[in-house]
Protein backbone atom coordinates (compact mmCIF):
# COMPACT_ATOMS: atom_id res chain seq x y z
CA UNK A 1 0.00 0.00 0.00
CA UNK A 2 2.72 2.19 0.86
CA UNK A 3 6.29 1.67 -0.66
CA UNK A 4 8.74 4.20 0.39
CA UNK A 5 12.50 4.59 -0.25
CA UNK A 6 14.01 8.18 0.32
CA UNK A 7 17.99 9.73 0.76
CA UNK A 8 18.17 13.16 2.06
CA UNK A 9 21.53 14.79 3.68
CA UNK A 10 19.92 16.65 6.99
CA UNK A 11 22.25 19.19 8.57
CA UNK A 12 21.56 18.41 12.61
CA UNK A 13 22.87 19.26 15.48
CA UNK A 14 25.40 16.30 15.57
CA UNK A 15 26.53 17.02 12.02
CA UNK A 16 25.53 16.29 8.91
CA UNK A 17 23.63 13.38 8.49
CA UNK A 18 22.52 11.11 5.57
CA UNK A 19 18.68 10.10 5.84
CA UNK A 20 18.03 6.63 4.02
CA UNK A 21 15.04 4.62 4.56
CA UNK A 22 13.25 2.22 2.72
CA UNK A 23 9.94 0.62 3.91
CA UNK A 24 6.67 -0.76 3.19
CA UNK A 25 2.79 -0.85 4.98
CA UNK A 26 0.52 -2.85 3.75
CA UNK A 27 -3.31 -1.82 4.24
CA UNK A 28 -4.72 -0.98 7.66
CA UNK A 29 -1.16 -1.30 9.31
CA UNK A 30 0.19 0.89 11.72
CA UNK A 31 3.92 1.40 11.18
CA UNK A 32 5.94 3.38 13.94
CA UNK A 33 9.74 4.93 13.23
CA UNK A 34 11.18 4.51 16.58
CA UNK A 35 14.71 6.33 17.90
CA UNK A 36 15.93 9.52 19.28
CA UNK A 37 14.87 12.60 18.25
CA UNK A 38 17.19 14.16 15.56
CA UNK A 39 17.80 11.51 13.25
CA UNK A 40 15.23 12.31 10.75
CA UNK A 41 11.88 10.57 11.38
CA UNK A 42 9.92 13.74 11.18
CA UNK A 43 11.87 14.28 7.99
CA UNK A 44 10.64 11.26 6.53
CA UNK A 45 6.79 11.83 7.61
CA UNK A 46 7.42 15.47 5.79
CA UNK A 47 8.59 13.62 2.95
CA UNK A 48 5.46 12.06 2.55
CA UNK A 49 3.41 14.69 2.88
CA UNK A 50 5.01 16.69 0.11
CA UNK A 51 6.56 19.33 2.83
CA UNK A 52 9.96 18.47 2.46
CA UNK A 53 11.85 17.15 -1.01
CA UNK A 54 13.99 14.07 -0.60
CA UNK A 55 17.27 14.37 -2.67
CA UNK A 56 16.77 10.51 -4.14
CA UNK A 57 13.92 8.40 -3.63
CA UNK A 58 10.34 7.41 -4.62
CA UNK A 59 6.93 7.33 -2.73
CA UNK A 60 4.19 5.22 -3.79
CA UNK A 61 0.90 5.05 -1.91
CA UNK A 62 -1.66 2.58 -3.14
CA UNK A 63 -0.14 2.19 -6.73
CA UNK A 64 0.09 5.91 -7.15
CA UNK A 65 3.38 7.57 -7.55
CA UNK A 66 3.41 10.71 -5.31
CA UNK A 67 7.38 11.45 -5.64
CA UNK A 68 9.92 9.57 -8.21
CA UNK A 69 13.22 11.57 -8.18
CA UNK A 70 14.28 9.84 -11.61
CA UNK A 71 11.05 10.33 -13.33
CA UNK A 72 10.62 13.89 -12.40
CA UNK A 73 7.54 13.28 -10.60
CA UNK A 74 6.54 15.00 -7.72
CA UNK A 75 2.77 15.39 -6.93
CA UNK A 76 1.89 18.66 -4.99
CA UNK A 77 1.27 18.52 -1.16
CA UNK A 78 -2.36 19.16 -1.44
CA UNK A 79 -2.88 16.52 -4.12
CA UNK A 80 -1.31 13.81 -2.01
CA UNK A 81 -4.32 12.28 0.50
CA UNK A 82 -2.88 12.28 3.82
CA UNK A 83 -3.30 13.51 7.20
CA UNK A 84 -1.13 14.81 9.05
CA UNK A 85 -1.14 15.44 12.86
CA UNK A 86 1.54 17.56 14.73
CA UNK A 87 2.55 16.99 18.41
CA UNK A 88 1.72 20.45 18.86
CA UNK A 89 -1.75 20.05 16.94
CA UNK A 90 -1.16 22.88 14.74
CA UNK A 91 -5.41 24.23 14.48
CA UNK A 92 -6.18 27.23 13.29
CA UNK A 93 -6.64 29.44 16.55
CA UNK A 94 -9.43 31.79 14.86
CA UNK A 95 -11.62 29.55 13.78
CA UNK A 96 -13.73 27.15 15.66
CA UNK A 97 -13.49 23.29 16.19
CA UNK A 98 -16.38 22.52 13.39
CA UNK A 99 -14.37 24.94 11.21
CA UNK A 100 -11.50 23.55 11.88
CA UNK A 101 -12.61 20.37 10.34
CA UNK A 102 -14.81 21.89 8.00
CA UNK A 103 -11.62 23.74 6.10
CA UNK A 104 -9.64 19.91 5.97
CA UNK A 105 -13.27 18.29 4.61
CA UNK A 106 -12.30 17.09 0.71
CA UNK A 107 -15.71 18.08 -0.03
CA UNK A 108 -16.44 21.44 1.98
CA UNK A 109 -20.65 19.87 1.86
CA UNK A 110 -19.61 16.94 3.16
CA UNK A 111 -21.47 17.92 6.36
CA UNK A 112 -22.49 14.45 7.43
CA UNK A 113 -18.97 13.03 7.42
CA UNK A 114 -17.91 16.08 9.38
CA UNK A 115 -20.65 15.23 12.24
CA UNK A 116 -19.67 11.21 12.05
CA UNK A 117 -16.09 12.61 12.58
CA UNK A 118 -17.57 14.81 16.02
CA UNK A 119 -19.17 12.11 17.04
CA UNK A 120 -16.51 9.50 16.71
CA UNK A 121 -13.88 11.38 18.42
CA UNK A 122 -16.48 12.22 21.32
CA UNK A 123 -15.79 15.96 20.10
CA UNK A 124 -19.42 17.01 19.22
CA UNK A 125 -20.10 19.49 22.75
CA UNK A 126 -16.99 21.34 21.29
CA UNK A 127 -17.88 22.06 18.27
CA UNK A 128 -18.51 26.07 18.83
CA UNK A 129 -15.54 26.46 21.15
CA UNK A 130 -12.25 27.75 20.02
CA UNK A 131 -9.15 25.55 20.33
CA UNK A 132 -7.59 27.91 22.16
CA UNK A 133 -10.48 27.21 25.22
CA UNK A 134 -10.16 23.13 24.94
CA UNK A 135 -6.75 21.04 27.02
CA UNK A 136 -3.84 19.44 25.27
CA UNK A 137 -6.27 16.03 24.81
CA UNK A 138 -9.23 17.79 23.37
CA UNK A 139 -7.04 19.99 21.04
CA UNK A 140 -5.72 16.50 20.12
CA UNK A 141 -9.02 15.16 19.61
CA UNK A 142 -9.69 18.05 17.22
CA UNK A 143 -6.42 17.70 15.02
CA UNK A 144 -7.34 13.77 14.73
CA UNK A 145 -10.31 14.68 13.57
CA UNK A 146 -9.47 17.31 11.41
CA UNK A 147 -6.45 15.00 9.92
CA UNK A 148 -9.64 12.39 9.21
CA UNK A 149 -11.77 15.01 7.23
CA UNK A 150 -9.64 14.74 4.21
CA UNK A 151 -10.28 10.78 3.78
CA UNK A 152 -6.92 9.79 3.64
CA UNK A 153 -5.37 7.14 2.45
CA UNK A 154 -2.18 7.69 4.57
CA UNK A 155 -2.46 8.98 8.50
CA UNK A 156 0.94 10.48 9.69
CA UNK A 157 1.32 10.69 13.44
CA UNK A 158 4.25 12.85 14.52
CA UNK A 159 4.83 12.02 18.05
CA UNK A 160 1.29 13.29 18.53
CA UNK A 161 0.83 12.44 22.33
CA UNK A 162 4.06 13.62 23.67
CA UNK A 163 3.01 17.18 24.79
CA UNK A 164 0.21 15.58 27.24
CA UNK A 165 0.31 14.06 30.66
CA UNK A 166 0.43 10.16 30.92
CA UNK A 167 -3.10 9.83 31.91
CA UNK A 168 -3.88 11.33 28.83
CA UNK A 169 -1.74 9.76 27.01
CA UNK A 170 -3.15 6.48 27.00
CA UNK A 171 -6.57 7.47 27.20
CA UNK A 172 -5.90 8.60 23.62
CA UNK A 173 -3.42 5.92 22.07
CA UNK A 174 -6.98 4.00 23.20
CA UNK A 175 -8.50 6.26 20.78
CA UNK A 176 -6.14 6.84 18.22
CA UNK A 177 -6.46 2.52 18.03
CA UNK A 178 -9.85 2.53 18.18
CA UNK A 179 -9.93 5.28 14.85
CA UNK A 180 -7.28 3.37 13.15
CA UNK A 181 -8.98 0.04 13.75
CA UNK A 182 -12.41 1.67 12.52
CA UNK A 183 -11.12 3.14 8.98
CA UNK A 184 -8.53 0.06 8.71
CA UNK A 185 -6.17 3.15 8.12
CA UNK A 186 -3.09 2.74 7.38
CA UNK A 187 -1.17 4.72 9.65
CA UNK A 188 2.86 5.69 10.66
CA UNK A 189 3.62 7.27 14.00
CA UNK A 190 6.80 8.80 15.11
CA UNK A 191 7.52 7.86 18.95
CA UNK A 192 10.45 7.39 21.12
CA UNK A 193 7.87 6.08 23.66
CA UNK A 194 8.45 2.14 23.99
CA UNK A 195 4.90 1.71 25.76
CA UNK A 196 3.52 3.77 23.12
CA UNK A 197 5.34 1.80 20.01
CA UNK A 198 4.19 -1.66 22.11
CA UNK A 199 0.58 -0.55 22.29
CA UNK A 200 -0.27 0.54 19.10
CA UNK A 201 2.28 -0.33 16.48
CA UNK A 202 2.06 -3.83 14.16
CA UNK A 203 5.10 -3.02 13.32
CA UNK A 204 8.33 -0.92 14.33
CA UNK A 205 11.26 0.75 12.23
CA UNK A 206 14.21 1.68 14.70
CA UNK A 207 16.00 4.49 13.10
CA UNK A 208 19.63 5.55 14.50
CA UNK A 209 22.14 8.28 12.73
CA UNK A 210 19.21 8.07 9.86
CA UNK A 211 19.46 4.37 9.45
CA UNK A 212 17.49 1.43 9.73
CA UNK A 213 19.09 -1.06 12.90
CA UNK A 214 16.12 -2.75 13.05
CA UNK A 215 12.50 -3.86 11.97
CA UNK A 216 10.12 -6.66 13.18
CA UNK A 217 7.29 -6.76 15.52
CA UNK A 218 8.09 -4.63 18.74
CA UNK A 219 7.92 -7.42 20.67
CA UNK A 220 10.57 -9.12 18.24
CA UNK A 221 12.75 -6.16 17.92
CA UNK A 222 13.01 -5.25 21.72
CA UNK A 223 12.85 -8.38 23.42
CA UNK A 224 16.49 -10.13 23.42
CA UNK A 225 14.95 -13.52 22.37
CA UNK A 226 17.96 -15.23 22.88
CA UNK A 227 17.44 -16.08 26.57
CA UNK A 228 15.97 -18.80 27.92
CA UNK A 229 13.30 -16.91 30.20
CA UNK A 230 9.95 -17.51 29.67
CA UNK A 231 8.39 -14.36 31.00
CA UNK A 232 9.63 -11.06 29.17
CA UNK A 233 8.18 -7.66 29.31
CA UNK A 234 10.26 -4.52 28.11
CA UNK A 235 9.01 -1.76 30.50
CA UNK A 236 10.12 1.89 31.10
CA UNK A 237 12.08 3.04 34.79
CA UNK A 238 9.35 5.34 36.38
CA UNK A 239 11.47 5.87 39.96
CA UNK A 240 14.02 3.93 41.63
CA UNK A 241 13.87 3.75 45.62
CA UNK A 242 16.48 2.38 47.31
CA UNK A 243 15.36 0.30 50.09
CA UNK A 244 17.22 -1.51 52.77
CA UNK A 245 20.50 -3.13 50.89
CA UNK A 246 18.27 -3.36 47.27
CA UNK A 247 16.37 -1.33 45.03
CA UNK A 248 12.41 -1.15 44.37
CA UNK A 249 12.30 0.06 41.00
CA UNK A 250 8.71 1.19 39.61
CA UNK A 251 8.61 -0.26 35.88
CA UNK A 252 5.42 1.04 33.03
CA UNK A 253 4.61 -2.14 31.01
CA UNK A 254 1.80 -1.58 29.10
CA UNK A 255 -0.73 0.34 31.14
CA UNK A 256 0.69 -1.32 34.22
CA UNK A 257 3.26 -0.22 36.12
CA UNK A 258 4.64 -3.26 38.25
CA UNK A 259 7.40 -3.01 40.84
CA UNK A 260 10.44 -5.35 40.73
CA UNK A 261 13.60 -5.54 42.97
CA UNK A 262 16.82 -5.24 41.87
CA UNK A 263 20.09 -5.18 43.66
CA UNK A 264 23.17 -2.56 43.90
CA UNK A 265 24.98 -4.86 40.69
CA UNK A 266 21.73 -4.53 38.27
CA UNK A 267 21.51 -0.45 38.92
CA UNK A 268 24.74 0.28 37.95
CA UNK A 269 23.66 1.14 34.34
CA UNK A 270 20.20 1.87 35.08
CA UNK A 271 18.09 4.86 35.15
CA UNK A 272 14.98 6.64 35.70
CA UNK A 273 13.58 7.14 31.73
CA UNK A 274 15.73 3.90 30.30
CA UNK A 275 14.11 1.15 28.73
CA UNK A 276 14.33 -2.27 30.22
CA UNK A 277 13.42 -5.84 30.07
CA UNK A 278 12.46 -8.14 32.42
CA UNK A 279 12.96 -11.55 32.17
CA UNK A 280 11.32 -14.66 34.61
CA UNK A 281 10.76 -18.13 34.41
CA UNK A 282 8.33 -20.70 33.63
CA UNK A 283 8.58 -21.59 37.00
CA UNK A 284 7.73 -18.97 38.40
CA UNK A 285 4.43 -17.89 38.58
CA UNK A 286 1.75 -19.23 40.28
CA UNK A 287 -1.19 -19.37 38.33
CA UNK A 288 -4.47 -19.14 40.10
CA UNK A 289 -8.33 -19.32 38.81
CA UNK A 290 -9.89 -15.94 37.99
CA UNK A 291 -13.81 -15.63 38.64
CA UNK A 292 -15.04 -13.62 35.42
CA UNK A 293 -17.90 -12.61 36.96
CA UNK A 294 -16.12 -10.57 39.36
CA UNK A 295 -19.76 -8.60 40.36
CA UNK A 296 -20.78 -11.84 41.35
CA UNK A 297 -19.94 -12.97 45.17
CA UNK A 298 -18.13 -16.04 45.67
CA UNK A 299 -19.36 -18.34 48.25
CA UNK A 300 -16.79 -17.62 51.32
CA UNK A 301 -14.40 -20.93 51.69
CA UNK A 302 -13.45 -20.13 55.77
CA UNK B 1 21.91 -10.69 38.29
CA UNK B 2 24.59 -13.29 39.01
CA UNK B 3 26.06 -14.16 35.00
CA UNK B 4 28.89 -16.69 34.74
CA UNK B 5 29.86 -17.83 31.65
CA UNK B 6 30.08 -21.73 31.24
CA UNK B 7 30.05 -24.74 28.56
CA UNK B 8 26.54 -26.86 27.45
CA UNK B 9 28.12 -29.92 28.15
CA UNK B 10 24.72 -32.31 27.83
CA UNK B 11 21.04 -32.09 27.25
CA UNK B 12 18.21 -34.05 28.02
CA UNK B 13 14.62 -33.64 27.16
CA UNK B 14 11.65 -34.89 27.59
CA UNK B 15 8.54 -32.82 26.03
CA UNK B 16 9.04 -29.69 26.26
CA UNK B 17 11.27 -29.52 29.50
CA UNK B 18 15.11 -29.81 28.97
CA UNK B 19 17.53 -30.44 31.58
CA UNK B 20 20.81 -28.52 30.50
CA UNK B 21 24.11 -29.33 32.05
CA UNK B 22 26.74 -26.47 32.00
CA UNK B 23 29.92 -25.99 33.25
CA UNK B 24 31.09 -23.46 34.79
CA UNK B 25 34.93 -23.52 35.62
CA UNK B 26 35.33 -26.49 37.66
CA UNK B 27 31.35 -26.76 38.55
CA UNK B 28 28.56 -27.75 36.47
CA UNK B 29 25.02 -26.38 36.85
CA UNK B 30 21.68 -28.10 35.71
CA UNK B 31 19.64 -25.50 34.68
CA UNK B 32 15.87 -26.50 34.09
CA UNK B 33 13.95 -24.82 30.51
CA UNK B 34 10.66 -25.01 28.93
CA UNK B 35 13.15 -25.19 26.05
CA UNK B 36 14.93 -27.78 23.71
CA UNK B 37 17.27 -27.73 21.09
CA UNK B 38 14.46 -27.88 18.60
CA UNK B 39 13.16 -24.51 19.92
CA UNK B 40 16.66 -23.25 21.06
CA UNK B 41 19.15 -24.40 18.50
CA UNK B 42 22.18 -23.37 20.91
CA UNK B 43 20.95 -26.23 23.21
CA UNK B 44 23.91 -28.21 22.32
CA UNK B 45 26.74 -29.78 23.61
CA UNK B 46 29.97 -27.40 23.33
CA UNK B 47 28.36 -24.12 23.14
CA UNK B 48 29.11 -21.41 25.26
CA UNK B 49 26.26 -19.66 27.63
CA UNK B 50 25.85 -17.23 29.88
CA UNK B 51 24.18 -18.82 33.21
CA UNK B 52 21.95 -16.15 35.00
CA UNK B 53 20.31 -16.72 38.08
CA UNK B 54 18.66 -13.58 40.71
CA UNK B 55 20.61 -13.00 43.82
CA UNK B 56 17.50 -13.36 45.84
CA UNK B 57 17.59 -17.31 44.74
CA UNK B 58 20.52 -18.01 46.05
CA UNK B 59 21.11 -19.94 49.16
CA UNK B 60 23.90 -20.07 51.55
CA UNK B 61 24.98 -23.54 53.39
CA UNK B 62 27.88 -23.67 55.75
CA UNK B 63 29.54 -26.92 56.91
CA UNK B 64 26.62 -28.78 55.14
CA UNK B 65 26.17 -32.36 55.63
CA UNK B 66 23.76 -34.80 54.81
CA UNK B 67 22.28 -35.60 51.47
CA UNK B 68 20.34 -32.82 49.85
CA UNK B 69 17.78 -32.29 46.45
CA UNK B 70 20.04 -29.36 45.45
CA UNK B 71 22.48 -30.48 43.08
CA UNK B 72 23.54 -26.76 41.55
CA UNK B 73 26.52 -25.88 44.90
CA UNK B 74 28.88 -23.57 44.13
CA UNK B 75 32.08 -23.54 46.66
CA UNK B 76 32.96 -20.55 47.56
CA UNK B 77 34.52 -17.50 50.10
CA UNK B 78 33.02 -14.87 51.53
CA UNK B 79 34.18 -11.60 50.20
CA UNK B 80 32.21 -9.31 51.51
CA UNK B 81 28.85 -8.66 53.72
CA UNK B 82 26.59 -5.59 53.50
CA UNK B 83 23.80 -5.85 56.09
CA UNK B 84 20.68 -3.54 55.92
CA UNK B 85 17.76 -3.67 58.22
CA UNK B 86 16.48 -6.55 57.45
CA UNK B 87 18.19 -7.82 54.34
CA UNK B 88 22.04 -8.85 53.86
CA UNK B 89 23.52 -9.27 50.47
CA UNK B 90 26.86 -11.61 50.41
CA UNK B 91 29.45 -11.66 47.83
CA UNK B 92 30.89 -14.54 47.01
CA UNK B 93 34.30 -15.48 45.33
CA UNK B 94 33.76 -18.65 43.56
CA UNK B 95 36.92 -19.62 41.20
CA UNK B 96 37.43 -16.25 39.88
CA UNK B 97 33.89 -15.29 39.48
CA UNK B 98 32.04 -13.44 41.90
CA UNK B 99 28.48 -14.45 43.22
CA UNK B 100 26.16 -12.44 44.92
CA UNK B 101 23.49 -13.84 47.43
CA UNK B 102 20.41 -11.81 49.08
CA UNK B 103 19.47 -13.39 52.17
CA UNK B 104 18.07 -12.29 55.36
CA UNK B 105 20.08 -10.39 57.72
CA UNK B 106 18.70 -13.48 60.55
CA UNK B 107 19.84 -15.62 57.78
CA UNK B 108 23.31 -14.49 57.57
CA UNK B 109 23.73 -13.62 61.27
CA UNK B 110 22.31 -17.44 62.15
CA UNK B 111 25.14 -18.51 59.80
CA UNK B 112 27.55 -16.40 61.50
CA UNK B 113 28.55 -15.61 57.96
CA UNK B 114 32.27 -13.47 58.21
CA UNK B 115 34.39 -12.74 55.55
CA UNK B 116 36.97 -15.65 54.47
CA UNK B 117 34.38 -17.69 55.37
CA UNK B 118 33.92 -20.97 53.22
CA UNK B 119 30.71 -21.43 52.08
CA UNK B 120 28.67 -23.27 49.58
CA UNK B 121 25.68 -21.10 47.41
CA UNK B 122 22.84 -23.22 46.33
CA UNK B 123 20.33 -22.76 44.02
CA UNK B 124 17.55 -24.80 42.61
CA UNK B 125 18.01 -25.81 38.54
CA UNK B 126 14.40 -24.05 37.60
CA UNK B 127 15.77 -20.73 39.23
CA UNK B 128 18.49 -20.80 36.24
CA UNK B 129 18.27 -18.89 33.05
CA UNK B 130 20.48 -19.74 30.19
CA UNK B 131 21.66 -16.41 27.81
CA UNK B 132 23.61 -17.56 24.60
CA UNK B 133 27.32 -15.59 24.09
CA UNK B 134 28.15 -14.94 20.75
CA UNK B 135 31.46 -13.99 22.33
CA UNK B 136 32.48 -17.84 22.78
CA UNK B 137 34.80 -16.89 25.50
Amino acid sequence: MLELSLRKNLHTAEGNVTLDIELEAETGQFLTLFGRSGVGKTTCLRCIAGLTEPDHGRIAVGGEIWFDRTKGIDIPPQKRRVGFVFQDYALFPNLSVRENLRIALGDPKDERYLDELLELMDIRELERRLPTTLSGGQQQRVALARALARRPRLLLLDEPLSALDGETRQRLQNEILRIQRHFRMTTLMVSHDLGEVYRLSDRVIVIEGGRTVARGRPAEVFGNRRISGKFRFTGEVLAIEPNDVVFTLSILIGNRVVQVIATAQEMRDIQVGDAVMLVSKAFNPLVMKVDRNPGRLSPSRS
Amino acid sequence: MNRLPGIIVAVASEGDISLVDVAVGENTLTAMLVETAESAPYLEAGNAVSVLFKETEVSLGKDLRGRLSLRNRLQGEVADIRKGKLLAEVTLACGGHRLVSVITRRAAERLELAVGDRVEALIKANEIMLGERADGL
